[in-house]
């Protein structure tokens, strides 16, 4: 099933299956179609350093 | 001296990114118009008839006035392509997903909610005749809206059973040369009334069922009644004021359609009990390319007697109801078009 993100007109972004009764239902509440948020760029990880 | 068989059109599918912000020429396609003349730039000057002072009536001097830009009309057979072009252009609220082909869902949006209030989204639109060093017509019209379309299905073969019109206005702002180059013509995704899958209105079935054969023809129009767009700070093009915005005024979804008479319609009857219900017409010439409108809540306002090529005939005038929940109308588009109004 196909996702889209909308973004409500308070500002709540939502992933929601991109149905027309769904998106209906949205769509007629002002929400509005919104590009998919980057994802977050984690930082690697540092090996732990072993005890001597 | 050029024949009209040589203007070629192209406009935006992508939106502009503002209302004097003409697309790029990656953001334009180029169709074939069953208009069969240009779209005509009209400046329009004033003179001094009225003032007093000069000794006479006669006015002496000419000054710049307006562009007065007439509507433009994109008439076209219906397909999956033109259909997601104008309803998006026109109702202004579309999601687009999908990664081939694509899904528009398309509502009417609403001011209290959309980014650019009133206004809907704009495109360019560029003619030619024999562009290049010696052009006959080299323009690239900006800040184009889509302020009416018209789609009519009837009982007749061929392309001209279903057909989609779209009435543009633009601003007066304009580039000539346009610079662009045009691509070749684009094959559009044609529909025909044979394809229609469903055509439900107000709880009667028209394609199956005991009213499978009453269905003659029927008209959707949607009408944005633009407000004139001229204000302080509009802009201004050769010395000549251009309107500035196109914000949507009372708005108007009007559908019709005929069906004939017969024993048990229940037309007459839905129109007295003031039943309502959803209407739905889908148009499915594969599974790349389908148009479903589907209108949320429909009553029926006038219900006359008529005859149509000598069989009897109801002419029913709707009333699209708007639902709190479900709007008024939803257009769902498969097309395998992307970047439509995006």
């Amino acid at each position: 099933m196909q996702t889209v993100h909308m973004r409500s007109p308070e500002g709540e972004v939502r992933e929601v299956e991109a149905t027309t009764e769904q998106l209906t239902i949205l769509m007629v509440a002002g929400w509005h179609q919104v590009p998919a948020p980057e994802p977050i760029a984690q930082n690697p990880v540092a090996p732990a350093e072993e005890e001597k | 001296m050029a024949s009209i068989n040589e203007l070629m059109e192209g406009w935006g599918f992508g939106k502009q990114t503002a209302i004097g912000t003409a697309n790029t020429s990656g953001t334009i396609w180029r169709h074939t118009n069953l208009t069969t003349k240009p779209w005509a730039k009209v400046p329009v000057n004033e003179d001094d008839k009225a003032e007093i002072g000069k000794g006479h009536e006669f006015p002496t001097q000419l000054f710049k006035s307006h562009y007065n830009m007439p509507p433009f009309e994109i008439s076209k057979y219906a397909s999956s392509e033109i259909l997601a072009w104008a309803m998006s252009f026109a109702l202004g609220n579309v999601t687009l997903s999908g990664s081939g082909p694509y899904t528009y869902v398309i509502v009417p949006a609403l001011g209290a909610t959309n980014a650019t209030g009133l206004e809907l989204p704009y495109f360019s639109f560029v003619q030619q005749i024999r562009p290049g060093g010696s052009a006959v017509l080299d323009e690239m019209l900006v800040g184009c809206a889509v302020k009416s379309w018209k789609l009519s299905i009837k009982n007749s073969p061929g392309r001209a059973s279903a057909m989609c019109s779209a009435e543009c206005v633009t601003t007066g702002q304009y580039t000539s040369p346009s610079g662009i180059t045009l691509p070749a013509v684009y094959t559009p995704h044609e529909f025909n009334a044979g394809m229609i899958s469903a055509l439900t209105f107000n709880g009667i079935n028209y394609l199956s069922g005991g009213s499978a054969k009453q269905f003659v023809s029927m008209e959707a129009s949607w009408e944005n009644n633009f407000r004139p767009g001229f204000f302080p700070g509009s802009g201004s093009q050769d010395g000549y004021q251009i309107q500035g915005r196109f914000e949507w005024g009372d708005r108007v979804f009007a559908v019709q359609f005929v069906v004939r008479v017969q024993y048990g319609s229940t037309e007459y009857s839905n129109l007295i009990n003031l039943t309502t219900g959803t209407a739905t017409v889908t148009v499915t010439r594969d599974s790349n390319n389908s148009f479903t409108m589907l209108i949320q809540k429909m009553g029926f306002n006038v219900a006359e007697l008529g005859n149509t090529d000598g069989i009897v005939t109801l002419q029913i005038t709707g009333v699209q109801l708007y639902d709190p929940t479900n709007g008024l109308v939803t257009m769902t588009i498969i097309t395998p078009q992307t970047g439509i109004c995006q």
